[in-house]
């Protein structure tokens, strides 16, 4: 398992193909593809916005299925949370929600890369 | 010494900060806790704080104004927890600092510091959101811009936690005893 995370706008996705060498098209977009996808994909970006879509949908992540159906998926994540709380119960809860999944994959993952500006720092290598 | 973590909600800080107090083996321990209970969402997250705490052998002070005048003397460890918190206690409540709250704060770091052996501040991120928020907003967010610049400069060690992975910004956490 690979984690992809930074801010918005800073070419997360395309450095994780890059990176890994996974061609765009192959690559499942968390905000619109099937839940299924996150199972069978090499690689999920805005896997943000799918976590926001399992909390609307009153799923819970589970790291086990993940773990023992897809061990090699990248996933390319916004880094939430460095900003003021929000005022929305919903939002506080999605952002606080996507923090702890992402320190769950962190501590799974055999790497974690950061991007700023493009440019990818491995913040964990093993 | 002196050792700052800051990072994101959800970030993984405080269990990283709590594990860095434990690997310095400096005792007795004390918790700092800043968070004044509001309401239940409050009282859920100090629950779930304490109950990351337990079994850990931390003494609890809860400070949620006048940092300057906590007893912390005797103290091997002091983990302060949360700046963010502080500032806004002391920007916002009653008796608190206001706008001076940045110069209290500080000074009462100085203090506590003298006191014991190491203190660790975990503090927060709130400033890259891309929001532009109303001028009391803004207003808190500059005080802990400013508090957080310089805790950064007085600190040994300045530590960000991204996905519970530590990124060190100055010094060396290996070289803290």
């Amino acid at each position: 398992m690979m984690l992809v995370t930074g801010g918005c706008f800073q070419g997360k996705t395309q450095y994780a193909c890059k990176t890994f060498g996974v061609s765009e098209e192959e690559a499942a977009d968390g905000a619109v593809c099937p839940m299924e996808e996150l199972y069978q994909t090499k690689l999920l970006y805005h896997f943000h916005e799918y976590i926001q879509r399992m909390m609307k949908a009153g799923q819970e992540f589970s790291m086990e299925r993940l773990k023992e159906e897809n061990p090699k998926v990248i996933l390319v994540t916004n880094e939430l949370g460095c900003g003021v709380v929000p005022v929305d119960q919903f939002d506080r809860a999605y952002r606080e929600k996507t923090g702890r999944i992402c320190c769950q994959i962190a501590r799974e993952a055999v790497q974690v890369h950061r991007v700023v500006c493009g440019i990818g720092t491995v913040i964990k290598d093993g | 010494m002196l050792f700052l973590i800051t990072g994101g909600s959800g970030s993984g800080k405080s269990e990283y900060a709590e594990q860095m107090v434990l690997k310095l083996q400096k005792t007795p321990r004390l918790y700092i806790a800043t968070m004044y209970p509001f309401d239940e969402e409050c009282h859920q997250r100090i629950k779930r704080h304490r109950c990351m705490r337990a079994e850990k052998g931390f003494d609890t002070l809860e400070c949620y104004t006048g940092l300057k005048d906590a007893d912390v003397s005797g103290y091997g460890t002091v983990l302060l927890e949360c700046m963010s918190n502080l500032t806004a206690n002391e920007l916002y409540q009653e008796g608190g600092a206001k706008e001076q709250c940045a110069e209290a704060i500080l000074e009462g770091v100085r203090r506590v510091q003298a006191q014991c052996g190491h203190l660790l501040i975990v503090t927060n991120e709130i400033f890259s959101d891309g929001m532009v928020y109303e001028e009391e907003t803004r207003n808190y967010q500059r005080h802990l811009g400013r508090i957080n610049r310089q805790l950064a400069a007085m600190a040994d060690v300045v530590v960000e936690v991204v996905c519970s992975i530590p990124v060190v910004h100055k010094g060396n956490p290996e070289d803290v005893r």
